[in-house]
């Protein structure tokens, strides 16, 4: 059984594509074969992390050029990690960029049912988990991410600005497209140790994270799951792992 | 005298109709161009609702209709009978809902045998 994941935030720069890069290597590093795919199509940032070595990007395969797996590259060797660990990138072009501004909804309805179809060819190739990192707020390609996902994990930081939109977020799509969804509190001021909100809107909270610039500064060359299991980043990001484990 | 009198009349009587007439026909002239109008706007309509079925489109939907919908996105074109085992209704239910997503043209309907079967609409271009 494949599991999707939608990665979703209210607003920008609350640490979507930490999260997710983290999460996919944690899901791999457990041996659990995924697949991470950069849908954060006006901002990619995947291919700043890791070199793509696919002929084509997940955009190619929105618009119906090519399969999803011809999007692919292998990075589990790279990585030694147990379970494989593929990802789709996203096309960082600013023609392309400018390009995917101007599409209209009917080529938004076409990449909705791409997803959906090349959901189906990953669980054919037998992979567990398939995690989506989207664009923030209510954009055409973020929405077909929650659309095409099992569970949304919110990442949410500590902003009146963030909270507002969260709740409607939960209240006007996920629930709406009959989505689980949980809250990944990140970049948190506050003291930690005290945090024990369970949930918040009716969604479980996973994680709190502490805000340290570590995490940016570090997080720009190195993937702290990988190559720091026992930092407090990376035991939180587990935590995660293990949580959406259980709700699945 | 009353032969004059009544071809007046006639005359009279012919003018009138023919002032009627072509008072009826400016009224149908009228009519027509009316006519004309809204079957431009309902064909506009129409060819906004017949393109394919968006993600905003379908967080729009009432709820019943929605959860039809996804669940025909998730598992592909499938019959009622198969949609109505995911969402357990009837499939009479599933059915009436299909329907009218067909008749909002975002969902098409065909028949392979003797089943039949629906589809989300595939059709990318505007009619």
């Amino acid at each position: 059984m494949t599991h999707t994941l939608a990665i979703h935030s209210s607003k920008g720069g609350t640490g979507k594509t930490s999260i997710a890069v983290n999460l996919a290597v944690a899901f791999a590093a457990e041996g659990k074969d995924t697949c991470l795919i950069d849908l954060d199509l006006r901002g990619p940032s995947l291919c700043t992390m890791f070199r793509p070595k696919s002929r084509f990007w997940i955009n190619d395969f929105l618009s119906g050029k090519c399969s999803l797996k011809d999007t692919l590259t292998d990075v589990g060797g790279e990585l030694g990690t147990n379970g494989q660990l593929y990802l789709s990138f996203s096309n960082p072009d600013i023609a392309e960029i400018r390009d995917l501004v101007s599409k209209d909804r009917n080529w938004q309805a076409g990449a909705l049912k791409a997803l959906m179809n090349g959901k189906k060819e990953l669980a054919e190739k037998d992979l567990d988990v398939i995690i989506f990192d989207t664009s923030p707020g209510v954009e055409y390609e973020s929405i077909n991410a929650v659309a095409a996902s099992d569970i949304v994990v919110i990442v949410h930081n500590d902003t009146h600005a963030c909270t507002n939109c969260t709740e409607q977020l939960i209240n006007g799509v996920y629930s709406l497209l009959d989505k689980k969804c949980a809250i990944v509190d990140n970049m948190h001021h506050g003291n930690c140790l005290d945090v024990i909100e369970k949930s918040r809107y009716g969604a479980p909270v996973l994680a709190t994270i502490p805000c340290m610039c570590e995490i940016a500064t570090r997080g720009k060359d190195e993937i702290l799951v990988h190559t720091e299991p026992e930092h407090l980043f990376s035991k939180s990001i587990m935590a995660i792992r293990d949580k959406i484990e259980a709700m699945q | 005298m009353i032969e004059t009198g009544d071809r007046i009349v006639d005359s009279e009587l012919l003018e009138q109709i023919v002032n009627n007439l072509k008072e009826i026909n400016s009224k149908l002239d009228r009519l027509v161009v009316q006519v004309e109008a809204r079957d431009e706007q309902v064909s506009e309509k129409d060819r906004m609702v017949a393109d394919s079925l968006d993600v905003i489109t379908l967080l729009s939907l009432p709820d019943h209709l929605r959860t039809t919908a996804t669940t025909l996105f998730e598992i592909g074109p499938a019959t009622a009978d198969e949609i109505a085992s995911v969402t357990n209704k009837e499939r009479a239910v599933e059915s009436n809902y299909l329907n009218q997503l067909v008749r909002m043209n975002h969902v098409r309907k065909y028949r392979e045998g003797r089943k039949v079967y629906f589809r989300i609409n595939e059709s990318l271009k505007k009619k």
